[in-house]
């Protein structure tokens, strides 16, 4: 029932998230009280049978040194020692060679790949022409009469990233809102301004290689939002992004 | 002369059968109202071979710069977390904030759309997600075979 023509334009906007795939880097003092916590375990357990089986092969071999020893007890004794084992699973170890936490994608700072910075958030801009200007903004798409408000968020998405996106968009309730007039110029008395309602949404899928991109894109951290974003709006924006 | 004897026998026999049959009920009852066994936790019970003495750790003693030490990084530690609780708190409370005036705004804007945005999200939960790793998967990673034997003890009580 919209009788009077309200004075704002409506736009939904999709604040897309890929979530971080390993752990960050421990603090100092999170490191410190690690090791803390792994010696006082030591120092209150008790021997396990590895070690007490490592403990009694050692004082054979002591008394094999010392003394001459007895050909009896040697001959029922097992060919594999406890330390001969542990040398084994050490160099197994050695051997496996795990993909790097810091990837080629960081290292050229390749800021349109979805492998760079995997221990944070990565959000999706992309460049959208509002009104005569070029601008890095979160996408959005203008609000239709029929739809709510988060179809609208999705649309964003699906224009923007193709049908193909997997994502979970997090509620139906917007998390964020920018208000902003329009200048002087443009300016009439039933289009004063647009409301840009931002909606969260995790990504599912991990490759986008299917996705039509269809205008220039970035991935990128909360703390590089800046490089990107105007100021009033970062901050609207930074309001409902937890790092 | 022998009909008489063999119907005394199945009265008898039939009161006799209904007395143990009332008896076994009887039995049958009592243990029932019994309180059932609790299952003993496997976890807190430590078997008993490492209680020996032969098994306890021989360190040496702890130097009392050491113990300072440790007092001290753990008041340290508290701290830490302290403020950690504090950042973590005051994030989610600028993200409620944000929500309200957004939905606020949405209000004054439109009923209908402010009703369906408050609506609850029904395929929201429940919420399944892999937690990070310290690496990142690995491509074409061929893990080792191995046989996995489940030998946990299950009590019917």
């Amino acid at each position: 029932s919209a009788a009077a023509r309200r004075p704002w334009r409506l736009f939904g906007a999709m604040c897309l998230l890929r979530l971080p795939r390993i752990t960050q880097p421990l603090e100092k003092e999170e490191e410190e009280v690690a090791a803390l916590m792994e010696q006082i375990e030591l120092e209150k357990s008790h021997y396990s049978d590895h070690e007490m089986r490592r403990l009694e092969e050692e004082e054979q071999l002591k008394r094999k040194m010392e003394s001459s020893y007895d050909e009896d007890e040697a001959r029922g004794k097992t060919v594999i020692m406890a330390r001969d084992l542990e040398e084994k699973w050490e160099q197994k170890f050695l051997q496996f060679k795990a993909a790097p936490r810091i990837t080629d994608a960081d290292k050229s700072n390749d800021r349109t790949s979805l492998n760079r910075k995997l221990d944070s958030n990565l959000m999706l801009l992309v460049k959208q022409k509002i009104g005569n200007q070029e601008l890095w903004l979160l996408p959005q798409v203008e609000w239709q009469p029929g739809e709510t408000l988060r179809s609208t968020a999705e649309r964003a998405m699906a224009t923007f990233l193709g049908d193909h996106i997997q994502a979970k968009v997090l509620g139906n309730a917007p998390y964020g809102i920018y208000k902003y007039k329009f200048p002087r110029a443009i300016r009439t008395e039933n289009n004063m301004g647009a409301k840009v309602f931002f909606f969260k949404a995790f990504l599912q899928s991990s490759d986008l290689s299917q996705a039509e991109l269809k205008a220039d894109y970035l991935w990128v951290t909360k703390k590089e939002l800046g490089d990107y974003l105007k100021s009033e709006y970062l901050k609207k924006v930074n309001r409902f992004l937890l790092d | 002369p022998c009909r008489a004897q063999p119907k005394k026998k199945k009265k008898v026999d039939v009161r006799k059968e209904q007395a143990q049959k009332e008896r076994m009920k009887k039995k049958l009852k009592k243990l029932e109202k019994a309180a059932p066994e609790l299952i003993p936790i496997e976890d807190f019970i430590t078997p008993l071979k490492y209680s020996e003495s032969n098994r306890v750790r021989s360190l040496p003693p702890l130097a009392p710069e050491e113990a300072e030490r440790r007092v001290l990084l753990l008041k340290k530690w508290c701290l830490f977390k302290q403020k950690q609780d504090e950042a973590e708190k005051k994030a989610i409370k600028a993200l409620v904030e944000s929500q309200q005036e957004a939905l606020k705004e949405l209000r004054l804007e439109s009923e209908e759309l402010f009703q369906a945005a408050i609506r609850r999200d029904e395929g929201l939960f429940p919420f399944e997600r892999e937690g990070p790793s310290y690496t990142p998967p690995l491509p074409g990673y061929d893990p080792p075979e191995g046989k996995c034997t489940d030998i946990t003890k299950v009590y019917t009580q």
